[in-house]
């Protein structure tokens, strides 16, 4: 399948070699590439519904569906949403790149992430065998969604850094190296929080299925802080 | 800076003439869209400044010797400022529901075109006064662009507008986060204006002077205008309406008053 075999160049650096990123390339077929991370994001979503599946509820098929549909969901959400201003102020920096090599750089981070993530995905299924603690559970998930993102954010820098790399300090192109790091942290508090709008990923064996649970005036930061107390009482 | 296909095709399943076509032809639009929205942001190409000393902005990126292209006509340029203020504002105004949304997408544009065209006139007359009546339809330009890529700014941090919204129901939370996209884009809209003004900066170190009274003027009268077209974001607990009922109010009276009854 040509997407996974981008993929699989993209993971090994072929991709994105620094003698090409010089040149301003960036030699990535972006809708390969979402495709492939629409496929790695579905087969993670599987492995997170399987807790639910596995459980007593009745409506754990309809939790594996759902989760196999909104973590590839996720990817593209953020990158939408965070990618316009991104370009923007990107340009407005100085950046050399025009509006389609950083669309496909940005394509290729959230790849890598998709990648990293469904890697991954046999670790969830195979601890949700062995657990049946809700908390557990989530905190694994967003674990693995961290260590994903961190993953691909990692590559993103290097690219950004070769890309950006020859200008001075402080010169346009360091201007651009700056506003794209910035990105980076913007995009992974975009991505947590569009993660709790779209929840629930996992399903609580408590409760019944319902395709989003959102509530306003709720952040996932208040939520991991909750989850990790309830974790702490579960142990005294 | 490289646009066409990537390398690695082996394997691919070749598409129908229609879908190649149509595919191709959505290419060329987003490139284009891309390559106008740099331009922009970047005072080159047709988005560049007269440059009287001669500098290149004009004609960066292209082959030696091409010919400057014409400039973009600042009938499209105002358009730009409507479109993405409209669509910014129906996102802005969507937190009080859908007539919120249609208001703020009439007022938007309002305050992006009234504030500076109330502008124009004191404009013409300081550049007149400083002696640069020649370099104000230039100027003038500058001021535009800075408009357009002020509206565009704002368009492109409409999506994380959306998530603040779906993430919070509280009105001052909406607010805040307004003030926030605001100002970035407002700091997007002077870099772009200083960028604009290089060349008339080399030209005449007056132009200094109206690059510090332009903005000055232009924030003076869009607080104003900001405060009587309010309500942009709208309170969901009370009912939706296009202006307050004190609209003719004095902003800066009412800060002054607010400052004394606080002060005591």
């Amino acid at each position: 399948m040509p997407a996974f075999l981008d993929l699989d160049r993209l993971l090994r650096g072929e991709s994105t070699r620094p003698e090409t990123l010089r040149e301003g390339r960036v030699d990535l077929s972006a809708p390969r590439l979402v495709l492939a991370t629409l496929v790695c994001g579905a087969v993670f979503g599987l492995c997170l519904g399987l807790f639910a599946a596995t459980g007593e509820t009745s409506d754990g098929a309809w939790q594996l569906l759902s989760s196999a549909l909104k973590v590839p969901l996720l990817f593209l959400l953020t990158l939408l949403v965070t990618f316009p201003s991104l370009y923007v102020f990107a340009t407005l920096a100085g950046s050399r790149l025009t509006l389609l090599p950083t669309l496909r750089l940005l394509v290729g981070a959230v790849a890598v992430n998709g990648a990293v993530l469904a890697s991954f995905g046999p670790v969830v299924a195979f601890f949700t065998l062995f657990t049946t603690s809700y908390p557990f559970i989530v905190l694994l998930d967003v674990a693995f969604f961290v260590l994903s993102g961190a993953v691909s954010l990692g590559f993103l820098s290097r690219a950004v850094g070769v890309l950006f790399g020859d200008a001075a300090q402080g010169g346009s192109q360091g201007r651009a190296k700056l506003v794209f790091r910035t990105w980076l942290l913007i995009y992974g508090v975009v991505g947590a929080q569009m993660g709790w709008l779209l929840r629930p990923f996992v399903g609580n064996p408590a409760m019944e299925f319902v395709l989003f649970r959102h509530r306003r005036d709720s952040t996932i930061f208040e939520a991991l802080a909750n989850l990790l107390r309830d974790l702490g009482d579960g142990w005294r | 800076m490289d646009d066409g296909a990537p390398a690695g095709n082996a394997g691919r399943t070749r598409p129908g003439p229609t879908t190649a076509r149509t595919r191709a032809r959505v290419g060329r639009l987003v490139t284009r869209a891309g390559l106008e929205l740099a331009a922009l942001l970047r005072a080159t190409g047709p988005y560049a400044t007269h440059d009287p000393t001669g500098s290149r902005a004009a004609t960066r990126g292209l082959p030696a010797g091409s010919a400057a292209p014409p400039p973009v006509p600042q009938a499209r340029l105002a358009l730009v400022v409507a479109t993405a203020g409209a669509l910014h504002g129906a996102v802005m105004g969507s937190f009080a529901g859908p007539l919120g949304a249609l208001y703020s997408a009439a007022k938007i544009p309002l305050l992006l075109g009234l504030a500076p065209l109330v502008c124009v006139p004191s404009f013409r007359v300081v550049h007149a006064v400083l002696g640069l009546a020649d370099d104000e339809p230039a100027a003038r330009r500058a001021v535009l662009c800075s408009q357009a890529t002020l509206a565009l700014t704002l368009l492109a941090l409409s999506p994380l507008l959306v998530v603040a919204y779906a993430s919070s129901s509280r009105y001052h939370v909406a607010k805040l986060v307004n003030v926030g996209v605001f100002a970035l884009a407002a700091l997007a809209g002077q870099l772009t204006l200083a960028r604009h003004y290089r060349p008339l900066l080399r030209k005449d170190r007056r132009h200094r002077l109206a690059l510090v009274v332009w903005p000055t003027l232009h924030l003076f009268v869009a607080l104003q205008l900001a405060y009587a077209l309010r309500p942009f974001v709208g309170n969901p607990r009370f009912p939706t309406e296009f202006l307050r009922s004190d609209w003719m109010g004095n902003v800066y009276l009412d800060l002054l008053w607010s400052l004394r009854a606080t002060l005591g």
